[in-house]
């Protein structure tokens, strides 16, 4: 009789009885340590890659952290990355897929405000919460995206600061506003000569500019046939920032620019024909990345930058904010996830809502049922351009 | 054609239509119903291009324009203006056309190489001016598109409209290319000089073709502006147009099931790749060459390969031998 | 305003030197490589590698970015075109050299990086030059001594004569014993090195950016179509014309229409003479 029972037919039984017996466990295992899988929508390649990358370095430390004292609530952290490379397309398909088919319990990002337009609603109707790092004001909306959070800063506090030093400090009247032909560009553009008339300044010239123009000559003399005494750039291209810096250099014209962070970003530096030209440049930071009087930087920064060095190579040659940005982004995570005492998107909603100063490395969050953008005005200061070190910056003169 | 193979076409037809109708229920999630939506919004577009590229020859590497036309044109329609969506849509067929006139009008007389160089003018301009024309298109930040009224509303509902609207068009360019059309846009494409010798008015056939391609192209703009449900600027780069004609050369010019696959496969493929983050840019070019340098005629030259290996056609032998009757009364007619 | 016009001439340049680029590949193969803006990118990159990174002297810099140009290209050729080429007469070689650039410019974003990387001084010059600013007549050198060197080559080399034979009718050509494969590698070779040094000569004016490869093989497209494919001449004044056009649209009516002015007027010109300014007609034999 046993000769019947051949060798493979054998090992098939005892394979099926195996089987059933590591997937019972293995079910009782799952539903135990069921991994809070977090979907990172990221542009690595493409347009304003070197924020996304900076800020994947942050999110992929955080969840190592996480994971290596137990996870959140004893639940492991699963990242899923994707690589939208600055297409709205793709950045809708891979929110799909994370969504529906990987089952996502968070999405971070897009990291563009572009992709974000197209994705935000996507996530929204799934029920998913939704931390959203792009900065064009439109993209939080306590009825139309209930579950979307904002703990970045938003362009209308970048262009304030920046108007409120170039006009309360430096005292200068007469603006010069320049953006790039992308759709961030052109919008931002747009937005801050509009925030400009608000307190009764029209500029005197404004500027859309091809970032990959080689040659500024002919902009600046219209700028300054314009009579402008202060520019102020939209635009997050550092290699129209760097022509700019060099442009206002070479014609020896020692007019103030002032505007976007990237004025300040390290790629920057060795765009620019002589270092000097970085002086007389103001960018838009934070408080966070700002060293003060005594040349100190923030306690939570310091604690954020001695942990993460070693992983970075040991020094850090990229701007600090967007890895303290993709930090948080994670323990505000965590911090909702135990404060809910589950993943139930619901219960989530109701634990952001109820967070108030939360401490992030990057900055001090609070939402609440009608305010999803966490960002305090106060964090927002002027930084001097040429000033980086070890991925903060100096604080802005304020006389 | 026998009643075999014929019965066969047929049965295949039927469990396709079966297949596809099914689908929302066969697929695992919303994802997949969504890539699902996404292919059959670019098959509108690309079954009217196929007749442009596959069937007349004419390389347009431009049609993005014209889907920019159709998505911006529906949201500006069905979203600013509030009307009924369904109407919106075929007022973007409508506009779709009719771009589509205006610019094979004066450019279909060019030479193939600088036509092409013409379209893709016309997308380049498209996409530059809806970012500069800010009150219109909403600029850089573009504009929420409105979804379809019930039963279209859910998204099963909306895949069900694509498909009709898919399967109509398919129908549609099935006949074109069947019927005497079809040969005049094949004999307008391999040689122009013996299609006008035979009587074809090569520039109507390929302006009224480039039109219908446009009023395709408009409807798949409006549809696809109301599934991504947001459209940018940036939604309507170049590359997707390359996209389109990769579609249909991939699958096989003269075939209509050739580039349908064709456009399957290039839409999974960035998801495939997708886990692979930052490489997976990489590998789709990668997968891109290495299909390219397998299949050189195309997906379409393989299926009717394949088919010919199910349905050999038995070779009739006509013996070709003269008539002595006839020849006897011929050659006494030449005497005479 | 002489400022528009210099930098018109600068960009209009580059784009001509990659019309030129185009025509020589086209004339041996009939192929419009989209890898064609690639080769210029690659000279930039690896120029500005060689000379600030690597430290390396001004001569070998430019030597190895000439190299990798015309290495580049001959790959693409072995790669894209030759077996496609071969197997079918359908436009597949649009798809095969697609694939390329899809691939080089994501190892050049992964390697290089993704944001522009300056390209050092060649010579040395005050930064306050205006238009003798180096960063403009590099270029215009460049593609100067890369269309003159061109027709030597065709008209006093034997090589070249093969090359014009090759273009004119290939099945001729074969059955005059003339090894058309290895004239049109060797069309490839020649075309990349041109390649490789117009992106070294544009380096300080474009910065050397993974980007420029794209952007490069749209203009240089749309440089030899309004100039007249098959004429040298005509990617020269094409791609001065597209520059030139570029230049005074931003400066008139800003940057954003500048595409929309530049390329609106070219076609202007392809519908008045569709086959280009200096493109020969296209007669066929019936």
């Amino acid at each position: 009789m046993f000769a019947r029972v051949t060798p493979a037919r054998g090992l098939t039984v005892l394979s099926a009885l195996l089987l059933a017996f590591v997937s019972t466990a293995g079910v009782a295992y799952a539903q135990a340590k069921e991994p809070i899988r977090i979907g990172w929508l990221s542009s690595l390649t493409g347009p304003l890659s070197s924020a996304a990358i900076a800020e994947n370095k942050g999110v992929q430390f955080a969840v190592d952290e996480i994971n290596k004292n137990g996870g959140i609530i004893g639940r492991p952290v699963e990242l899923l990355t994707r690589d939208t490379a600055g297409e709205p397309t793709k950045a809708v398909n891979f929110a799909n897929q994370l969504l529906h088919s990987d089952k996502v319990h968070f999405i971070i990002g897009p990291v563009n405000s572009g992709e974000t337009l197209a994705t935000v609603g996507v996530v929204a109707k799934a029920g998913i919460p939704n931390l959203i790092i792009g900065a064009l004001e439109s993209l939080t909306n306590p009825k139309k995206y209930p579950r979307a959070y904002r703990p970045i800063i938003t362009n209308g506090q970048w262009i304030r600061a920046a108007n409120n030093y170039a006009i309360d400090t430096l005292k200068k009247k007469k603006v010069a506003i320049v953006g790039d032909t992308s759709g961030y560009g052109t919008a931002s553009a747009k937005q801050a000569a509009e925030m400009l008339e608000k307190r009764g300044i029209k500029p005197v010239i404004s500027l859309i500019i091809d970032a990959n123009k080689a040659d500024l000559t002919d902009e600046f003399s219209k700028m300054k046939a314009a009579g402008a005494d202060v520019i102020m750039p939209w635009t997050a291209a550092t290699s129209l920032l760097a022509r700019m810096l060099n442009t206002r250099g070479d014609m020896q014209w020692d007019v103030p620019i002032v505007g976007h962070p990237a004025l300040m970003a390290l790629p920057v530096k060795p765009l620019l024909n002589k270092p000097e030209y970085w002086n007389n440049a103001f960018a838009a930071g934070y408080r966070t990345s700002t060293y003060d009087e005594n040349g100190k930087l923030p306690p939570r920064t310091v604690e954020l930058m001695e942990k993460i060095k070693p992983s970075l190579g040991g020094k850090i040659d990229f701007t600090f904010w967007w890895v303290q940005l993709g930090y948080d982004c994670v323990k505000i995570i965590e911090h909702a996830v135990i404060k809910a005492g589950s993943t139930d998107p619901a219960a989530i909603e109701k634990a952001m809502n109820e967070t108030k100063n939360l401490e992030g490395s990057f900055t001090t969050y609070s939402w609440s049922a009608t305010e999803r953008d966490a960002f305090p005005d106060a964090d927002a200061v002027m930084n001097i351009a040429g000033t980086f070190k070890d991925g903060s910056f100096q604080l802005a003169p304020t006389k | 054609m026998t009643e075999h193979s014929r019965g066969a076409r047929i049965a295949t037809l039927v469990m396709g239509a079966v297949f596809l109708v099914a689908l929302p229920f066969i697929v695992r999630d919303q994802y997949q119903l969504h890539l699902a939506q996404l292919i059959g919004v670019y098959w509108i577009l690309i079954a009217g291009l196929n007749l442009v590229i596959g069937y007349s020859g004419q390389l347009s590497v431009g049609h993005v324009g014209l889907l920019a036309v159709g998505a911006y044109g529906f949201a500006i329609i069905a979203g600013k203006y509030d009307f009924p969506p369904l109407l919106a849509l075929i007022a973007c067929g409508a506009l779709g056309g009719l771009c589509g006139f205006l610019l094979g009008l004066p450019s279909l007389r060019l030479p193939g190489f600088y036509f092409a160089m013409v379209t893709l003018a016309f997308a380049v301009i498209v996409t530059e001016q809806s970012v500069a024309q800010t009150d219109l298109t909403g600029g850089g930040v573009g504009l929420p598109v409105p979804g379809f009224a019930a039963p279209f509303d859910s998204p099963e509902g909306f895949y069900w409209l694509i498909l009709a609207v898919a399967a109509a068009i398919t129908w549609l360019t099935w006949n074109i290319a069947r019927l005497m059309w079809g040969r005049a846009l094949i004999g307008v494409r391999d040689s122009e000089v013996a299609a006008r010798s035979v009587g074809i008015s090569v520039y109507r056939v390929k302006l009224i073709v480039f039109v219908f391609s446009g009023v395709t192209a408009g409807i798949a703009g409006g549809l696809f502006a109301s599934l991504q449900s947001y459209i940018t600027p940036d939604t309507f780069i170049f590359e997707l147009g390359l996209f389109f004609f990769t579609c249909i050369i991939i699958g096989g010019r003269g075939s209509i099931f050739g580039p349908f696959v064709g456009t399957v496969i290039l839409t999974a493929i960035p998801e495939v790749v997708a886990p692979l983050a930052k490489l997976g840019n990489f590998f789709y070019g990668f997968l891109l060459l290495v299909v390219v340098l397998l299949t050189p005629e195309g997906f379409g030259r393989l299926f009717q390969q394949a088919l010919a290996r199910f349905n050999p056609k038995v070779a009739e032998s006509t013996v070709v031998a003269p008539d002595p009757a006839l020849l006897r009364k011929a050659l006494q007619r030449a005497e005479d | 305003m002489l400022n528009v016009i210099v930098y018109g001439l600068a960009i209009g340049a580059v784009y001509a030197a990659t019309a030129l680029v185009y025509n020589v590949m086209y004339s041996t193969s009939k192929v419009l490589s989209v890898s064609t803006g690639h080769i210029s990118m690659l000279g930039g990159i690896f120029g500005a590698y060689f000379l600030a990174q690597l430290k390396l002297p001004l001569i070998i810099g430019l030597l190895g970015a000439i190299a990798v140009g015309a290495a580049f290209n001959y790959l693409t050729e072995l790669i894209a075109v030759r077996r496609v080429l071969a197997r079918s007469d359908e436009h597949l070689w649009l798809l095969s050299t697609l694939a390329v650039a899809t691939m080089i410019s994501q190892i050049m974003a992964l390697w290089w990086g993704t944001e522009p990387k300056p390209f050092p001084r060649l010579f040395p010059q005050g930064f306050s030059q205006g238009i003798a600013d180096q960063k403009y007549w590099l270029p215009i050198g460049a593609t100067i001594i890369g269309a003159v060197g061109l027709e030597i080559f065709y008209r006093r080399t034997m090589y070249g004569k093969l090359f014009i034979a090759t273009s004119e009718d290939a099945f001729a050509a074969r059955a005059r014993g003339i090894n058309t494969d290895r004239i049109r590698a060797l069309s490839y070779v020649l075309s990349g090195a041109l390649g490789g040094l117009a992106g070294f000569a544009a380096g300080q004016l474009t910065f050397a950016y993974f980007a420029l490869g794209f952007a490069l093989t749209l203009n240089g497209f749309i440089a030899i179509a309004v100039g007249g494919l098959g004429s040298n001449l005509g990617a020269v004044i094409g791609g001065i014309a597209l520059g030139m056009m570029s230049s005074f649209a931003t400066y008139f009516f800003g940057g954003e229409y500048q595409q929309t002015v530049a390329i609106g007027v070219l076609i202007l010109v392809l519908i008045v003479k569709p086959e280009g300014l200096f493109g020969s007609k296209q007669v066929r034999p019936v």
